[in-house]
């Protein structure tokens, strides 16, 4: 946007995002779907290990698991391990009594002698209360180095999947479902201009989308490939 | 029926609080709903504080405005749905009791016939699941089993305390409770107890702050069976190693079985006493080994007849020698066969397995290749690698070259002469007499066999 000229600070529309399992592009992850969505229904406790790349959506896929087991009155907790800076692992005592917890980014406190203490606890109080446990990460179990080797074979016990990543048709159906929720059409070509353009993970197509969104707002052009070239260019 | 004024207010806060916020402060929240009360239950201090801090006035002023009474009171506490919180009457303003712990103390004072049976149910924290059935017998564990059913024989009086040590994931937790379940069968008025090491100090602590510890000791102190898992937690837990010595000697005294696991002997514990270490050896002490590939072959078949599924010799046999680290890693794997098997709806068959195992497999190939392998064997007979590619021929440099060898063609997918072009230019045949010298090692040499075994979890974990 240029600086120089007045311009209009755009309103915030509040809620755009929004968790769902509909609102997940499945691509080739059907089967985690599947597997998520029974453990909602509660048909059996289950201890479930999520991985793949940054923007692969398992935040998504972790807070989506929490809304569908609310609809069938199961409680549950998703706490971003990411943020753990912020938090102390008194944070996780206690959650065993929730039918669910969804650990995310849980390789973040690998190495970290306190978390990984109070995590490998939850493990085993989760077990014995016969609850489940939702796990994710950037890599596979077995390449995270855990300084607690009883925590590590913990993670590799239950049902692991690697996060497929979306091909681009899937990409861009993502990124017309997110501008449709920010209320704007994204038309196919500059959608899959953004995608042969930009980094291919969806974390960074999805923070140029919000982008585009306040800068055409602002600007007040409809979403072109030349007004995407412009903003692109900044 | 009307949705709760807590439903309610719920629907509302989603649209208004960002979706992870929701998801993590506000989801694990349980009310309670009592004519003109909400009581909140927060699963811990640090979720309850937040709330209080970021969320409560919000929503005091969402449930005024969502319900048609002027005065509603609003309390939060911790507690959980299923042990609610305690039902006194709170003060009309925001009251931060500490309620039920979801935490349910093992140790609970009332002494009544009716409360004793009860008090049982809560306390054992056994797995029903693990019993001797379905303990599948190897090598491996052979002497632990065996003195396991002497111990469930006659509790108290055969090896007391038992010691139970290996690594992580070979099945010291699935002993423990097998012997627990099978006392409690044969006497089922016995109070048998098992519990995670940290679970004791944490418990302890808990009394200490809610002035039970009194009521903690006498429990304890008390039981017939007492089963300790993973004792080398108690390291550096002065306090807790104190009590749990205490509670040791008039466990013994009493005749009353004690059984320990721990990921190593009694004398390699560091940072427990010497004389709760010295006691530990008291009784007998038996080692766990990881399972032998026919053993991991049974287990596999053993956990799937659990599951009602057939699996299929060369099945068992592909995940028993893929997966070798640990009991843990078998089951993962298994359970993800069986999952993709629900899923397709195909039977089980190796091409199926491998298929439903290919992210599994490729990641352990992607790990292992034979550099990694010729860098690992090189650091553990404390050569360089350009010995095992060299021509040199002595024994000191021979016998690892072939370990190294073995190793790459049972690990990765490299085909004969690749391998032997990775050592140095080495003939395909090289390769293959290599592998079978060291598979004829392996049973007439411990030492060849141990070292090749620790290189493989090396590798492997």
């Amino acid at each position: 946007m240029n600086l120089k000229q007045p311009s209009q600070l755009p309103l915030s529309f509040g809620q755009t995002e929004l968790f769902s399992f509909e609102h997940f592009v499945a691509g080739g992850n059907a089967e985690i779907i599947k597997r998520l969505l029974f453990c909602a229904a509660g048909s059996e406790p289950e201890t479930l290990f999520l991985w793949g790349r940054p923007g692969a959506g398992k935040s998504h896929l972790l807070q989506a698991l929490c809304t569908a087991s609310a609809e069938n009155e199961r409680a549950s907790v998703y706490l971003p391990l990411a943020e753990n800076r912020k938090f102390t692992p008194q944070l996780l005592e206690g959650l065993e009594a929730l039918s669910i917890v969804c650990l995310d980014d849980v390789d973040r406190i690998a190495g970290d002698e306190y978390w990984e203490h109070a995590v490998f606890n939850l493990f085993n109080r989760v077990r014995e209360e016969h609850h489940t446990l939702v796990l994710s990460a950037r890599a596979a179990p077995k390449s995270i180095r855990f300084s607690l080797a009883d925590l590590a074979s913990r993670m590799n016990w239950g049902l692991i999947y690697q996060l497929q990543d979306l091909d681009d048709a899937g990409k861009l159906e993502v990124l017309q479902q997110k501008a449709r929720a920010r209320r704007f059409e994204l038309p196919e070509e500059v959608g899959n201009y953004l995608i042969r353009r930009l980094p291919r993970d969806m974390h960074a197509l999805c923070q140029f989308l919000d982008r585009l969104d306040q800068a055409s707002l602002v600007a007040k052009r409809k979403l072109t490939i030349p007004f995407v070239k412009e903003i692109m260019t900044q | 029926m009307s949705i709760s004024l807590w439903n309610r207010c719920l629907e509302k806060l989603e649209t208004e609080i960002p979706p992870q916020q929701f998801n993590t402060w506000i989801r694990p929240l349980h009310a309670i709903e009592e004519g003109n009360t909400i009581k909140l239950l927060a699963p811990n201090r640090f979720v309850l504080d937040w709330v209080e801090d970021k969320y409560i006035n919000d929503i005091s002023k969402l449930l005024v405005k969502l319900s048609d009474k002027k005065n509603i009171s609003l309390n939060i506490c911790i507690g959980s749905s299923n042990k609610a919180a305690s039902p006194e009457k709170v003060p009309s303003k925001i009251a931060k009791t500490e309620a039920s712990s979801s935490l349910v103390p093992a140790f609970q004072t009332n002494n009544s016939k009716e409360n004793k049976k009860n008090r049982y149910s809560v306390a054992t924290r056994l797995n029903k699941d693990y019993t001797f059935d379905t303990l599948v017998e190897g090598k491996s564990n052979q002497l632990a089993k065996a003195a396991a059913i002497q111990v469930v024989e006659s509790p108290g009086t055969s090896y007391n305390p038992l010691f139970v040590c290996g690594g992580v994931g070979l099945g010291k937790t699935h002993l423990m409770h097998a012997i627990g379940n099978h006392i409690l069968k044969k006497h089922p008025d016995s109070c048998v107890v098992y519990l995670h090491s940290e679970r004791f100090v944490a418990d302890m602590v808990k009394a200490l702050q809610h002035n039970t510890i009194n009521e903690f000791k006498r429990f304890y102190r008390s039981v017939d069976v007492l089963l300790i898992d993973d004792i080398q937690f108690f390291a550096g837990k002065d306090r807790s190693q104190e009590e749990f010595f205490h509670t040791f000697n008039a466990l013994l005294e009493g005749d009353h079985q004690i059984v320990l696991t721990c990921d190593r002997y009694p004398k390699e514990v560091s940072g427990v006493e010497e004389r709760l270490k010295s006691r530990f050896g008291w009784g007998l002490t038996v080692a766990i080994d990881p399972p032998e590939l026919e053993t991991r072959v049974a287990i596999l078949k053993c956990k799937a007849a659990l599951e009602n599924i057939d699996l299929p010799d060369d099945v068992a046999f592909l995940v028993g020698k893929r997966f070798q680290s640990n009991v843990r890693e078998l089951e993962g794997a298994l359970r993800r066969i069986i999952a993709y098997s629900n899923f397709t709806g195909r039977p089980v068959t190796l091409e199926f397995a491998r298929e439903a195992l290919k992210d599994l497999l490729a990641l352990q190939e992607k790990m292992v290749t034979i550099e990694n392998i010729k860098k690992t064997v090189a650091d553990y007979f404390k050569l360089r690698v350009v010995d095992l590619n060299s021509k040199r021929r002595n024994r000191s440099l021979a016998r690892p070259r072939q370990i190294a060898m073995a190793l790459s063609k049972n690990l990765t997918n490299h085909s004969l002469p690749e391998i032997g072009d990775a050592f140095g230019g080495r003939d395909h045949t090289t390769v293959l007499h290599a592998c079978r010298k060291i598979d004829e090692l392996c049973k007439t040499e411990p030492r060849i066999k141990e070292d090749y075994t620790n290189l493989y979890r090396i590798l492997t974990t």
